[in-house]
């Protein structure tokens, strides 16, 4: 009987402390990051990548330089580690079904690894400028400016056009020479307000004008120009119109010249907004 | 006629241990951006590198100034390198490193730590291609960068924004010092 009771104590203390606390599984991976003295490395990071999956885990050492990996799956793995101060090393460690792999890892020397100081560029090429950065930053501003109005104007500039219809032939109306005066005089309006933009932006030294841009600026001077004629000529031929006169002279042009001036506009936009 | 022999037995031993070195001797590295209107190539020839292995293992450093990325359009590569933030930040870096071994490998699967924008990112197992050429090798790539990795605002075209993928095809040619 004191054999028995003997023998139940003993599974008691033996067996249940087994059973209730499971022992924690012991890692599939583990070592420690050294650096190249042989001293361990804290917070190195350590990636182990699976090279079937391409599955990665990571992992930091601590103070001791010791790292670990539970439950990576068995396979082939590419073991990097990295730590600020030290060359990257990258080792491989096969890891079998129930088996722990230790791997140390001997981080190289932070003087093995280029620096930008090699490359040779000019210290002009590497070093930032924050006043031209704030230069761009305007520049690239006032054309956003550009580019919005010029849209809005582009908008004007057709209701003008459309509205032209019933302005300048023999049976219109003063409304309608009214209505095409007002539009055409907001176009007029926006279109300098736009233009503005454009002229003042920052021009940037050193960057010669190149592609489609340039047809865009050629452009401009021809509806640049017809901006202001277009106006000029309209002022005439309104004033001949509401004298009843047969619009004549120099303000027989104002038609022409207005649909030069806006098809030379579209075309500006479409020389920025297309590839050709 | 022993410090010969030595001498003898440990210069060789001394060159062994010396460093490797690489230079990128040729590069073309060209960025894509896509707008609903039309699409962009920037490309760049200027980028520099150097690739040092030590016990086998290499570390590499590329470099590329943002303004020498060249679309055929003045106006728009000034765009980007105002939305790239190019004149505070005046080089893209990128760093890389892969064992010695690699070189005789056709395509390696590299994690890259790119700096651009004044942020910095990292892609993880990008493959390239290697070839050999003479005593050197070309790599060839695309790094699947996009504008949002280094905090980028997309620049816009008629207010409409372009699409944040900025591919970055790589093509460079190594040769050891």
């Amino acid at each position: 009987m004191k054999y028995v009771t003997g023998l139940g104590f003993c599974v008691l203390i033996c067996v249940v402390p087994q059973i209730g606390w499971a022992q924690p599984a012991s890692p599939a991976l583990s070592g420690t990051v050294n650096n190249p003295s042989g001293s361990p490395v804290n917070n190195a990071t350590v990636t182990a990548r699976n090279t079937a999956t391409s599955e990665s885990a990571e992992t930091h050492s601590d103070p001791s330089g010791h790292y670990s990996f539970a439950n990576l799956p068995p396979g082939t793995y590419e073991v990097t580690a990295v730590a600020e101060g030290f060359g990257t090393r990258q080792l491989t460690a096969s890891i079998s079904a129930g088996a722990a792999q230790t791997l140390d890892i001997a981080l190289g020397s932070a003087s093995t690894a280029p620096n930008l100081g090699d490359l040779g560029f000019p210290t002009s090429q590497t070093s930032g400028n924050a006043a031209d950065q704030a230069r761009l930053d305007r520049r690239t501003h006032m054309l956003q400016m550009h580019q919005r109005l010029g849209l809005i104007t582009a908008g004007a500039l057709a209701a003008t056009l459309i509205s032209s219809g019933g302005a300048g032939g023999r049976s219109t109306s003063s409304s309608t020479r009214d209505l095409h005066a007002a539009l055409g005089s907001m176009t007029a309006g926006l279109y300098f307000w736009t233009a503005s933009y454009a002229i003042r932006a920052p021009r940037i030294q050193g960057t010669p004008t190149r592609g489609p841009i340039r047809v865009h600026k050629a452009l401009a001077w021809v509806h640049g120009t017809g901006m202001i004629l277009t106006p000029a000529l309209g002022i005439m031929a309104f004033d001949q119109k509401n004298k009843g006169e047969r619009v004549h002279g120099l303000a027989s042009a104002h038609g022409p010249v207005g649909w030069t001036t806006g098809i030379a506009y579209g075309l500006a936009i479409a020389t920025v907004s297309f590839k050709f | 006629m022993t410090k010969r022999f030595l001498a003898a037995l440990f210069v060789p031993a001394s060159l062994l241990a010396a460093d490797t070195q690489w230079i990128l001797v040729q590069s073309t590295l060209s960025y894509h951006l896509a707008h609903p209107l039309h699409e962009t190539n920037g490309v760049s020839k200027a980028a520099r590198g150097k690739g040092v292995c030590h016990d086998g293992q290499c570390d590499f450093l590329i470099a590329v100034p943002v303004k020498s990325f060249d679309s055929g359009d003045s106006n728009r590569d000034l765009h980007m390198l105002q939305a790239t933030r190019g004149a505070e930040f005046p080089l893209v870096q990128v760093r890389t490193h892969l064992p010695e071994s690699a070189r005789s490998a056709s395509s390696v699967q590299l994690d890259l730590e790119i700096e651009f924008a004044g942020q910095k990112a990292s892609y993880k197992q990008v493959p390239f291609q290697l070839t050999a050429q003479g005593n050197g090798v070309k790599i060839t790539g695309t790094i699947p960068a996009t504008l949002s990795d280094f905090k980028i605002d997309p620049p816009k075209l008629l207010t409409v924004p372009v699409k944040n993928e900025l591919p970055i095809k790589v093509e460079m040619t190594w040769r050891p010092q």
